[in-house]
């Protein structure tokens, strides 16, 4: 009967209830984004990294991968030292480079790189095979801006001179395929071609280089003491493991996981707010039912149940038009944060997970429980008699 | 009538803390009511009528002195004890009838019997059977908005009547009701009594009070006189 | 005409004197984030190299400590700055006669057009763009961030809508004995309609101006912190004319809004219901 009298309660104000429900859905809404937004993150970013089993990036020391043009000098000597380091299954060389496909038209530019096919983890063949010597795979944007197809061939650049008006490092290149680069973002005009290729292509500045090395570990290795193995061996690099790499972006965004903790924050107490003064008003409407209730014997924690109950009502419905309208509103949020240029295709900013989400409403829900309870108890204790009297009086 | 006393009051005093002065709403009562009694208290607003009503039934406590119900003494009992106590064994109607607007006639009445977790086959079956005792059987499935005073007061009587009270205690049930209406809750009352019910009813109305068999009169938190009136045929 | 090459010097560490072997050292300039955390200050020496523990450093005096630009790009990157002769820094990674970018300031307007026309028709393996086209390009992420703001200024807008549609309602239903007594006493529909929406909007009104209050201390607040953690004079949450314009006219709708639906709603109730009789 408690659940029975809570729900003809709420529909006995139903304009009252629709509007707290429609303000609770949205806290939970907002509630429930800033939750994926500030784990979202984080795990797309870790899972982005951990593709292909390569826990460790080494860069030229003090940089970030890619951060700058910086590159390891003897990089065959570095890939050996590094793939004798216990625990270490797989070494990934690349360099990076910009090339220029020269045409009839002007000439496009592209983001190169120069990768061991065997082990590489920075594309995924869409169609056509890896790139054997002077071969590219090709990402669809840099197709589609050169106009050609996979088997066609194209003149390839990676540098000039000014003095000479004339493109160095230039060759003719077969495109052996279509890629998706794991790292770059859709738009992003792209070319994987071998370490070997690229490094003759670059003339002295490249010869024997490479940009960063990505290290697969073993499952039951500590990517962290393979790390700390790979700086020692080799001194003039910084080895970066994924979890230092994510927490190192996480410092970058943080002015997003901390917008997300203040609005989560905000819609939380909006939430318990709004569940308060509903809650409050009402049982302050039914001052004298409570009372009557009280008199004729229903106990004081029955009278607390049957309130709370209502305020549960009101954050579980709300909760759970907040979960709809919030992986909604997630996804157009996404949608516009997703717009950052050369963003990776495999980064999202809104990850919906299950337990966090839960967990997140739980918390509404719970306040919206905490709400209830204050009016609910001080109602119930206030003394039958006098409030009785006072009803009569009103 | 006579018999035990199956409510005692024993020199019980009530003060309202009141703007930092104590107001003695009940001063020195001592009173008995035997089972089977039909009981009016009767004085001036504000003679401490009402809150003696409350201490008979266990709503309020005194402030000294002591409340025996059919051997229990709920001036002594927590509010968890008390509550079940009026739950279990004391009916209460109200001036302002007081039901819930949310639920039905028969769902008011259902109320306290589903508190004292009452089956629900059995509930339902005794709700049916207390309205058709005060003659809305037909009215079952309307809210206390639909009826009229007259009738809410017959709920709010059934209701009091739904956990079968040891007494039945009524603070001016004839109050906000016009003569005609106010002479079938008269007549309900006395039908009541009549059947052994124990009745207390705090009144300002003449009637009412005519058809007790005992009356009470209060001044200043006191009893002034207690007469008993000839039993009517 | 400026040249600018950017490149990652490995280290600047202090020492205490001038190699015997050096008659005058170069000046550097390093920024005030650099210059704090390592204790430098204006006249100190200090050796620069493009690799780290490289014995071949260039020894260097530091003569000016820069403020940082409130430069949102920045924002996110702790990263140190210090500003060499271009010469010095294409000696000290070994780049030789080669820039990053020219910076060309030209008389404005058909001037600049021009320009860009004559130097892309001549030039050879560069390009020249327009610093209009540079500020759109670089200013994308701050565009989408921008977007995302308003997104969530959306949001935020409907949740307080209706949390004080809420707020407001249950406000003038609190009035429901109020209205009956004015109702019985005679008082026209009308005036009693006037009465509770001039409360509400008293309400609203002066929800609002707290609520600006409150903004204002948030902002200072947001903008302490983050200037703090950022290390940037940047101020990251700007109050307008506009904004708090915007934000009372709202609360002010929906106040008068809401308070004039429950009170349409009450004056037609009759007086007597309204007292719960």
């Amino acid at each position: 009967m408690r659940f029975q009298l809570a729900a003809l309660s709420l529909r006995r104000h139903a304009s009252r209830t629709l509007l707290a429900v429609l303000g609770v859905a949205v806290s939970a809404a907002m509630l429930l984004d800033m939750v994926m937004l500030a784990t979202g993150m984080r795990q797309s970013f870790a899972s982005l990294l951990g593709r292909n089993g390569f826990t460790i990036r080494v860069s030229p020391r003090g940089t970030l991968p890619f951060d700058t043009e910086a590159t390891i000098a003897q990089a065959g000597d570095a890939t050996a030292a590094i793939a004798r380091i216990s625990g270490v299954t797989a070494v990934a060389p690349v360099l990076g480079t910009t090339i220029h496909v020269l045409g009839a038209r002007a000439p496009v530019t592209a983001f190169a790189l120069g990768v061991d096919p065997a082990v590489q983890g920075d594309y995924q063949l869409l169609s056509g095979r890896d790139p054997a010597a002077n071969e590219l795979v090709a990402s669809d944007a840099l197709l589609r801006a050169t106009g050609a197809r996979v088997g066609d061939t194209l003149d390839v650049a990676v540098g000039f001179d000014p003095q000479l008006r004339t493109y160095t490092g230039r060759r003719r290149v077969a495109i052996s395929g279509r890629a998706r680069f794991t790292y770059l973002s859709a738009d992003d005009r792209a070319a994987a071609l071998q370490l070997a290729t690229v490094q003759a292509m670059g003339g002295a500045d490249r010869a024997d280089r490479a940009s960063l090395f990505m290290v697969r570990t073993a499952p039951n290795v500590d990517p962290e003491a393979a790390r700390v193995a790979i700086e020692r061996a080799l001194p003039r690099v910084t080895a970066l493991s994924t979890a230092g790499a994510v927490a190192e972006a996480e410092r970058r965004l943080s002015y997003f996981r901390q917008l997300a903790f203040i609005l989560g924050a905000v819609s939380l107490i909006v939430g318990f707010l709004l569940v308060t003064t509903i809650v409050t008003v009402s049982v302050n409407e039914r001052i004298g039912e409570i009372a009557i209730m009280r008199a004729i014997g229903v106990s004081r924690i029955h009278v607390v149940q049957q309130i709370v109950i209502e305020g549960i009502g009101l954050s579980l419905t709300g909760a759970a038009a907040g979960l709809v309208l919030g992986v909604f509103t997630a996804q157009w949020l996404n949608s516009i944060l997703r717009g950052f240029p050369g963003l990776p295709d495999a980064i999202d900013f809104f990850l919906f997970q299950p337990n966090s989400a839960f967990r997140a409403l739980a918390l509404l829900v719970a306040s919206g429980v905490a709400a209830g309870i204050y009016p609910a108890w001080r109602a119930a204790s206030l003394p039958i008699s006098a409030t009785l009297r006072e009803e009569a009086v009103g | 009538m006579s018999g035990q006393p199956l409510l005692s009051v024993r020199d019980a005093h009530r003060d309202y803390p009141h703007s930092g002065e104590p107001v003695h709403a009940v001063r020195g009562v001592s009173l008995q009511v035997t089972e089977g009694e039909y009981v009016a208290i009767v004085g001036p607003s504000g003679c401490g009528k009402s809150t003696l009503l409350n201490l008979l039934g266990a709503i309020d406590r005194p402030t000294t002195g002591s409340v025996t119900i059919g051997g229990t003494a709920v001036s002594a009992l927590p509010d968890k004890a008390a509550t079940h106590f009026r739950l279990t064994n004391i009916g209460f109607v109200f001036q302002r009838f007081y039901l819930l607007p949310v639920l039905t006639a028969q769902e008011n009445i259902e109320l306290p019997m589903a508190e004292a977790k009452v089956a629900l086959a059995e509930r339902h079956e005794r709700a049916r059977e207390l309205l058709g005792y005060v003659g809305l059987a037909a009215r079952a499935d309307h809210r206390p908005a639909e009826l009229s005073g007259g009738e809410q007061q017959r709920v709010a009587i059934a209701r009091a009547l739904a956990n079968r009270p040891i007494v039945l205690l009524a603070d001016e049930p004839t109050g906000e009701l016009d003569a005609r209406t106010g002479g079938e809750v008269i007549a309900l009352f006395d039908r009541l009594n009549r059947e052994g019910m124990t009745i207390v009813v705090v009144t300002h109305d003449e009637k009412l009070a005519g058809a007790a068999r005992r009356v009470i009169h209060m001044l200043d938190g006191r009893i002034v006189r207690d007469e008993p009136l000839l039993r009517r045929a | 005409m400026t040249a600018a090459l950017t490149a990652r010097v490995a280290s600047a560490q202090r020492i205490d004197s001038i190699p015997p072997w050096k008659a005058e050292v170069r000046t550097i300039a390093v920024d005030e984030r650099l210059a704090a955390d390592a204790g430098l200050r204006v006249g100190d020496l200090v050796v620069l190299a493009a690799e780290p523990g490289n014995a071949s450093g260039d020894t260097v005096r530091i003569s000016a400590i820069l403020q940082r630009r409130a430069d949102p790009s920045e924002v996110a990157r702790s990263e140190y700055r210090i500003r060499t002769h271009l010469g010095q820094l294409q000696e000290l990674i070994g780049y030789g006669d080669r820039v990053d970018r020219y910076a060309i300031q030209t008389t404005g307007g058909v001037a600049a057009d021009s320009a860009l026309r004559r130097i892309n028709a001549l030039s050879f393996g560069f390009h020249a763009y327009p610093s209009r086209e540079i500020a759109v390009e670089t200013s994308k992420t701050f565009l989408v961030v921008s977007r995302f703001h308003r997104a969530i200024g959306m949001i935020t807008i409907v949740a307080s809508a209706t949390f004080l549609l809420c707020i407001m309602l249950l406000k003038v239903d609190e009035r429901r004995r109020d209205v009956a007594a004015m109702r019985l006493m005679g008082i026209s529909r009308a005036t009693v309609v006037r009465t509770v929406m001039l409360e509400s909007s008293f309400v609203a009104l002066l929800g609002s101006l707290f609520g600006v209050a409150l903004g204002f201390a948030v902002s200072a607040f947001v903008n302490a912190h983050y200037q703090a953690v950022y290390r940037t004079p940047l101020r990251f949450a700007i109050i307008t004319a506009g904004t708090v314009t915007y934000s009372v006219l709202l609360s002010l709708v929906l106040g008068i809004g809401a308070g004039a639906l429950a009170a349409r709603r009450l004056s037609r109730t009759p007086p007597l219901t309204l007292f719960g009789r």
